[in-house]
């Protein structure tokens, strides 16, 4: 059975885990995130340590490091979906470009997956709920 | 003097939605972008209104090709949530659903390569074959897309002597078709001279961008979740990685095919050995306890990883789907740069790309 290590580490410790990481070799499986209690995001960087995955979890209100120039486009797409979808800031992340939703998509707010279900329906009703 | 070409986003090569802009020096690509996002149905938003049984039948639409990986995956994390164990012969109802997957995901796409490649009578022999794939799929589940093979805790039906030797002779007559088509693959000169050397990705440049699956194996790195982190049952199974070390289009192809022969090994493996018992657990709609783990399952593209956090209710919190095209994507760019524009289409199927699966 694969394993499963969640760390709590603070936003200070991104960089150095994911250059640690890098160091021995361990591929970044993936970035995920969710809006936990109190509108704090809740993100972890899931590494591959052999047949276990180690969790490193920070919490922050939106604002984090970006990997990007550790683990190139292995964490740059997901941190542009992470942006993209719940509205967390990678600092020096070019955001610039979209990479799954069209600009026009509920007036460039795209960020679905921290907008509540209703409101969502709301707005691509046009603001008007039937 | 240099232009602009935009390829998709209506089926490039494969019937995916996917854009890519090609800057190129006369028939030389000499820098590429790819755009993605054409297929986004936010599943992973309406995972979070549903409770868990509702979710594997939402992520088996994720899909058309991998769906059963999808499903199985999914299920081994809320079933890791809740410290769930499932019985052998679910296990191994999973496995050979997991196979017969991989099987025709795999002659979907060699049929498609040698399609683009030019050698269609290869593609239509591939494709014949590929129909008793999806024969026995349909006569396992009723199916030929989304099987409904898994639930919570097992699986959904069993695989009975009847469909036990159905399987059997299906896999008597493809291992005889498979091994002439690999030796053609591997001998014909029109494969050769439409791949080799084309859409070259070294293994440094696959490991810097993160490249996973057969995409990875082609690119000589030696990476097959089912053997480096087993799951499931697959340790019970005696089977190797498919490695090339050609790192181009040919490398892809390779791969591919004799990844067809272990998974044939593997389910031929698995009904000799299934187990008698219950397929499943009998449970329900389960509720588990707060809780999050990841898991890691060889879809047919790659490495596919699925994150389920719980809430302590029948609903997930939240549901993270990484697919093996969000991985493998990435590398396109790098792949198109120095080729021509004849060969972009063959490069972009090159990886076995499921955009569908990767916008989600």
């Amino acid at each position: 059975m694969q394993g499963y290590q969640k760390i709590m580490i603070s936003p200070e410790e991104i960089v150095p885990t994911a250059q640690r990481m890098r160091a021995e070799g361990r591929p970044l499986a993936m970035i995920h995130g969710y809006l936990a209690k109190e509108k704090k995001f809740n993100v972890s960087y899931e590494y591959e340590v052999d047949d276990n995955i180690e969790s490193y979890t920070v919490e922050t209100d939106g604002s984090l490091p970006s990997i990007e120039d550790i683990y190139d486009l292995a964490a740059q797409w997901p941190e542009r979906e992470l942006h993209e979808l719940m509205g967390i800031e990678f600092e020096g992340l070019d955001t610039s470009e979209r990479l799954f939703m069209p600009d026009t998509m509920l007036d460039g707010q795209g960020q679905i997956l921290v907008t509540p279900m209703k409101e969502l329906i709301k707005m691509a009703k046009g603001g008007e709920e039937k | 003097m240099s232009y602009t070409i935009p390829i998709g986003p209506y089926h490039p090569a494969l019937e995916e939605p996917v854009h890519a802009r090609l800057i190129t020096d006369g028939e030389s690509i000499t820098d590429a972008k790819v755009f993605i996002g054409y297929n986004h149905r936010g599943i992973e938003k309406l995972s979070t209104q549903r409770n868990f049984i509702q979710t594997i039948v939402l992520v088996e639409r994720v899909c058309g090709i991998c769906s059963h990986s999808h499903a199985f995956n999914y299920a081994q994390a809320v079933e890791a949530c809740g410290h769930m164990n499932v019985p052998k012969r679910g296990q191994y109802i999973r496995v050979i659903m997991a196979e017969l997957e991989r099987l025709h995901s795999h002659y979907l796409w060699l049929g498609v390569a040698c399609h683009l490649i030019g050698h269609d009578s290869l593609f239509m022999h591939i494709w014949d074959d590929r129909e008793i794939v999806m024969d026995i799929l349909e006569e396992i589940s009723g199916n030929r897309v989304n099987y409904g093979m898994v639930t919570i805790g097992g699986s959904r039906r069993d695989i009975d002597e009847q469909k036990a030797a159905d399987i059997l002779r299906m896999l008597d007559k493809l291992e005889v078709s498979i091994c002439r088509i690999r030796d053609i693959l591997l001998a014909d000169k029109t494969v050769a001279a439409r791949t080799q050397g084309i859409g070259v990705l070294s293994t440094e440049d696959a490991i810097r961008i993160g490249a996973v699956g057969p995409h990875a194996r082609a690119s000589n790195m030696p990476v097959d979740v089912r053997i480096d982190a087993p799951y499931s049952c697959y340790d019970e199974f005696e089977f190797e990685k498919a490695v090339w070390d050609s790192c181009d289009v040919f490398a892809r192809v390779v791969v591919r095919v004799l990844e067809s022969v272990e998974s044939i090994k593997i389910i031929r493996q698995a009904l000799a050995k299934m187990p008698k018992g219950p397929i499943n657990l009998g449970v329900k709609i389960p509720k588990v306890e707060p809780n999050e783990y990841m898991t890691r399952h060889e879809a047919p593209r790659g490495q596919l990883c699925t994150k389920v956090v719980t809430n302590g209710t029948d609903t997930n919190e939240r549901v993270s789907i990484h697919v093996p095209t969000f991985k493998n994507a990435p590398t396109l760019a790098h792949m198109l740069r120095n080729n021509t524009v004849a060969d972009a289409g063959l490069i972009v199927a090159s990886i076995d790309p499921c955009f569908s699966c990767m916008d989600r």
